[in-house]
């Protein structure tokens, strides 16, 4: 398994989008961004990432239908990233086929350790 | 004539059916129903602006409290001792911020009635450990005595289990804050075995500064604090308890205290042990 892994965040907040790119590179990876289910759609076909960071909230719909297309397109690892702390929210991206759900803010550290595992094991 | 003194009108000397007082409460009547109609509508809008808004506050506090574990992680290179202070400074209170706008979106959505229950089945045992284990930092600084009692033979509960760690967080929080330096603070659970349904009943009770009985209601309801000077040793959102009733009685059961001033305070609940199905 290749060392670097690329990883694409979709995010509609840019901020936010921004700290998570510091972190993942910090890592050692490659990232990319993408800010609805449009612009990830895109950013897949041309370049399908290891794993997808996914934000539930987009400003096109939910980002959990992206699953589906974007493991058509070649990308194998869906982390849900939500605002929600509860148990059905868990229980949908589960169901959507995510591997993992984690609720922001992710302490840094922990996201950073987390990529390194995910990385691994796509 | 207002309407007060329609009624009262009406109350003195009853009205039969030709009465031409009649027309006129009639009319009264008609009036308050559409008045309640459009209040309870604006009040629901609301609710949902402030679920909306508290949702919205999420992203900017995440994108605050990550960028500011970014510098305090030396991600981006060493920080001086004085920076890495003010980094400290912003994440804590970011942290903390989150939590309150947390617990307004929780109490939001219980209002608008957007609040589902998840049952699972555990022991009542790991949410006291749990909430006990989260709460021990503050334990410890105020050095409070804590003790988790589970009296006789509780069988497991199917109930929704975040929310019943909610519902303890939030007493147990509420009991720390109130509880001078030294004093005691406790988790209890009992079995109650009553007809027709078999209940558990949790305690979290302290021996702080108490709650006077005439304020025993009050603190139940929202906004709430007895204390809303800005001096009151508590700086929570005022929600706190109005959000555990909320759960408690999403889950069909009852929340109440018992207290005096100056003499602790000993907050119940009941669920019962098995969640009917929907």
């Amino acid at each position: 398994m290749p060392d670097q892994a690329h990883i694409l965040v979709v995010e509609d907040s840019d901020i936010v989008a921004s700290a998570m790119r510091v972190l993942v590179e910090s890592a050692g990876h490659r990232v990319t961004t993408a800010a609805s289910i449009a612009d990830a759609l895109g950013a897949a076909r041309s370049d399908p990432a290891d794993v997808v960071l996914l934000d539930l909230t987009l400003p096109d719909g939910d980002g959990l239908v992206l699953i589906e297309p974007l493991r058509a397109a070649g990308c194998r690892m869906f982390i849900a990233l939500t605002g929600h702390d509860d148990q059905a929210t868990r229980d949908r991206c589960l169901a959507a086929g995510c591997a993992d759900v984690l609720v922001k803010p992710v302490p840094a550290r922990e996201l950073i350790a987390r990529v390194a595992g995910w990385a691994e094991m796509s | 004539m207002s309407r007060t003194e329609i009624a009262d009108e009406a109350r003195r000397s009853p009205v039969s059916g030709d009465d031409p007082r009649l027309a006129a409460l009639e009319s009264q009547l008609k009036e308050a129903i559409v008045e309640i109609a459009e209040l309870r509508a604006r009040d629901a809008l609301k609710t949902q602006f402030l679920a909306n808004i508290s949702h919205d506050l999420r992203t900017p506090l995440t994108a605050v409290i990550t960028h500011a574990e970014i510098l305090r992680d030396g991600i981006l290179g060493d920080l001086s001792p004085r920076q890495m202070e003010s980094v400290r400074g912003i994440i804590s209170g970011g942290r903390q911020l989150l939590n309150q706008v947390g617990e307004i979106l929780t109490y939001a959505r219980g209002a608008a009635n957007q609040l589902a229950l998840v049952p699972t089945r555990f022991a009542i045992r790991e949410v006291l450990e749990q909430v006990s284990g989260i709460n021990e930092p503050l334990i410890k600084k105020k050095h409070l005595a804590l003790s988790i009692e589970v009296v006789g033979d509780v069988p497991p509960l199917t109930a929704d289990r975040e929310k019943i760690t909610h519902i303890i967080g939030n007493l147990l929080g509420n009991a720390i804050d109130f509880t001078p330096n030294g004093g005691r603070v406790w988790l209890r659970a009992e079995r109650y075995a009553q007809r027709p349904d078999d209940t558990l009943c949790v305690e979290v009770g302290d021996t702080g500064v108490g709650i006077a009985p005439e304020h025993h209601d009050l603190i139940f309801r929202e906004f709430a604090q007895v204390d809303a000077t800005p001096s009151r040793p508590h700086h929570g959102t005022g929600l706190g308890l109005t959000i555990a009733r909320k759960l408690v009685e999403l889950h069909g059961g009852r929340i109440w205290v018992e207290s005096e001033l100056g003499r602790g305070s000993r907050f119940f609940f009941t669920v019962p042990l098995e969640q009917a199905a929907d």
